[in-house]
């Protein structure tokens, strides 16, 4: 455990150092994985389903704000839909907008789950998303996991019909819209989905909220086995023909998935809980303490073995930080001609578990300590110091 | 010299003001019964284009059918069924509307307290110093 905590210490200091470099490119990457997901599942306009304008797109979406990706996430799949047909275009474009207006006005924030759930329906284990919401989202994130689940099923339909609405004529516009809507709201298994993940994310959360040792694992629990048995008792009812072994395995992924965003965003030692009871004028209290795992990580100490002359009158410098961090102070000898030995000490970076969650500023507030002792003579000639540097 | 608690306060209030702060601010500018109302209104626009452009597409995908029974069915009925669906489902999105804002106000309203007060002490450490 000390070995993860040390590596997950490590993890936040290199994100907090190349947070700048870092995010772009998993942008860059969601996008592109979206883009390119969406392009197979659909595909119908040639000109889009193109790796130079994916590319571009994502290399777009790496700089702007995440709400760009679904922008054009949203823009490519009605591209789509265009190039198949103008009412599947229609349908698609009511759709998202009823769906902005609705509920995305609210919670911009929450858009992303809509385009993370088809992503992940395509990469069979949509089971992660509605747990990790229950995770690390309100109640109110239900909503967002259905619209995903729409939006998945609608892609689906787009796909199924396609063949369809291809050999139907122009004079049947409402023959296709009618094949879409009838697609979307007769699917029944869209909506036992729906009903599996809105009462799995609500499940979740209310576990994780308990005051009990390890919530967060009962919850993940607790909610994969939910959704495992509504998805199955859905099947068993409206035959929606889901896969049984694929709904296990899926769900052992998603708790397994769950457990390495709560060692990230809830890493608490259950063993040394405090509970402590203490009462003023008006109220008793009654208070479960628990301390967050946290270890130092180790650090780099420089040990520097300097010869060189020492010149009179020199009796204490004081140098800055070397590399901006820290600070450095150096103490010489008094005497000329004698053997003076020189001792820098020097603050370096180490990781220290920070109450606030902002890592950035740990980097620079670390308790490490490097020394460099030197051993200055006053005959050896100028220039011809050996310098030794031991890193360990 | 540096006052370390006083840059961990400016931290936090600099964090806050970037992000939650933001719309914070925004929605304090506002009387309760203000904020809530432009809310409650702008859902009522919403929800009616979210209702009308259902209606359309319902209308769509019957459409040779309806225009076929366009002068069998009684209008003013059809009409007013229409409109009693849309009055309850405007209710009920204005009422959760209402919740929402109401708690988002509130929410507001406390943190804005929390980062006047968090000033206040930024100002005694700088008063201190001098």
């Amino acid at each position: 455990m000390t070995v993860l905590l040390e590596i997950k210490e490590k993890l936040k200091l290199i994100y907090s150092k190349y947070e700048a470099f870092i995010l772009p490119v998993a942008k860059f990457l969601l996008a592109f994985i979206v883009l390119n997901t969406l392009n197979g599942r659909m595909g119908y306009m040639t000109k889009l389903d193109n790796i130079a304008v994916v590319l571009i797109v994502s290399l777009m979406c790496s700089f702007l704000p995440t709400g760009c990706l679904i922008l054009f996430g949203a823009l490519f799949s009605l591209l789509h839909m265009y190039a198949l047909s103008l009412e599947v275009l229609l349908v698609g474009f009511c759709v998202y907008l009823v769906m902005f207006l609705l509920y995305f006005r609210f919670t911009p924030k929450d858009s992303l789950v809509v385009i993370l759930m088809p992503l992940l329906f395509a990469m069979k284990i949509p089971y992660v998303l509605p747990i990790a919401v229950g995770l690390l989202c309100g109640p109110a994130s239900v909503i967002s996991v259905g619209c995903g689940v729409a939006v998945h099923y609608l892609f689906q339909t787009v796909s199924a019909n396609a063949s369809a609405i291809n050999t139907m004529g122009e004079a049947e516009s409402s023959a296709k819209i009618r094949l879409m809507i009838d697609g979307i709201i007769g699917n029944r298994g869209m909506i036992v989905v729906i009903a599996a993940f809105a009462i799995t994310v609500i499940v979740v959360y209310l576990i994780r909220r308990m005051s009990i040792d390890y919530a967060w694992t009962i919850a993940m629990v607790a909610g994969a086995m939910t959704n495992i048995v509504i998805l199955l008792v859905g099947d068993l009812i409206y035959d929606t023909n889901i896969s049984v072994v694929g709904t296990l395995l899926g769900s052992v992924l998603a708790v397994i998935v769950a457990k390495i965003i709560e060692f990230f965003r809830f890493c608490v030692d259950y063993s040394r809980t405090e509970k402590v009871q203490f009462e003023d004028d008006e109220y008793y209290y009654y208070v479960k303490a628990v301390p967050k795992m946290s270890v130092a990580m180790s650090t780099k100490t420089v040990k520097k073995i300097n010869s060189q002359r020492v010149k009179s009158g020199t009796s204490m410098q004081r140098n800055g930080a070397p590399a901006g961090r820290g600070t450095s102070s150096q103490y010489r000898g008094q005497n000329e001609g004698s053997t003076g030995r020189s001792v820098i000490t020097e603050r370096t970076g180490s990781a220290s578990r920070s109450a606030y969650g902002n890592s950035g500023r740990a980097a620079g507030r670390g308790s490490g300590k490097s020394v460099t002792i030197g051993t200055t003579t006053a005959d050896a000639p100028q220039g011809t110091s050996d310098d030794y540097e031991e890193l360990f | 010299m540096l006052n370390e608690e006083r840059i961990v306060l400016m931290t936090h209030m600099a964090s806050y003001e970037n992000g939650e702060g933001k719309k914070n601010v925004k929605i304090g500018n506002y009387f309760r019964s203000d904020y809530i109302a432009v809310q409650v209104l702008k859902s009522v626009v919403c929800g009616t284009i979210a209702y009308a452009v259902v209606f359309a597409l319902y209308i769509f995908c019957d459409f040779e059918t309806f225009m076929q029974d366009l002068y069998k069915v009684d209008l003013l009925a059809f009409a007013k069924n229409i409109l009693i669906y849309y009055g309850i489902f405007m209710a009920v999105y204005a009422v959760l509307t209402y919740a929402v804002c109401t708690y988002r106000y509130a929410k507001a309203k406390k943190n804005l307290k929390n980062y006047y007060h968090n000033l206040k002490k930024l100002n005694s450490f700088y008063n201190e110093q001098k």
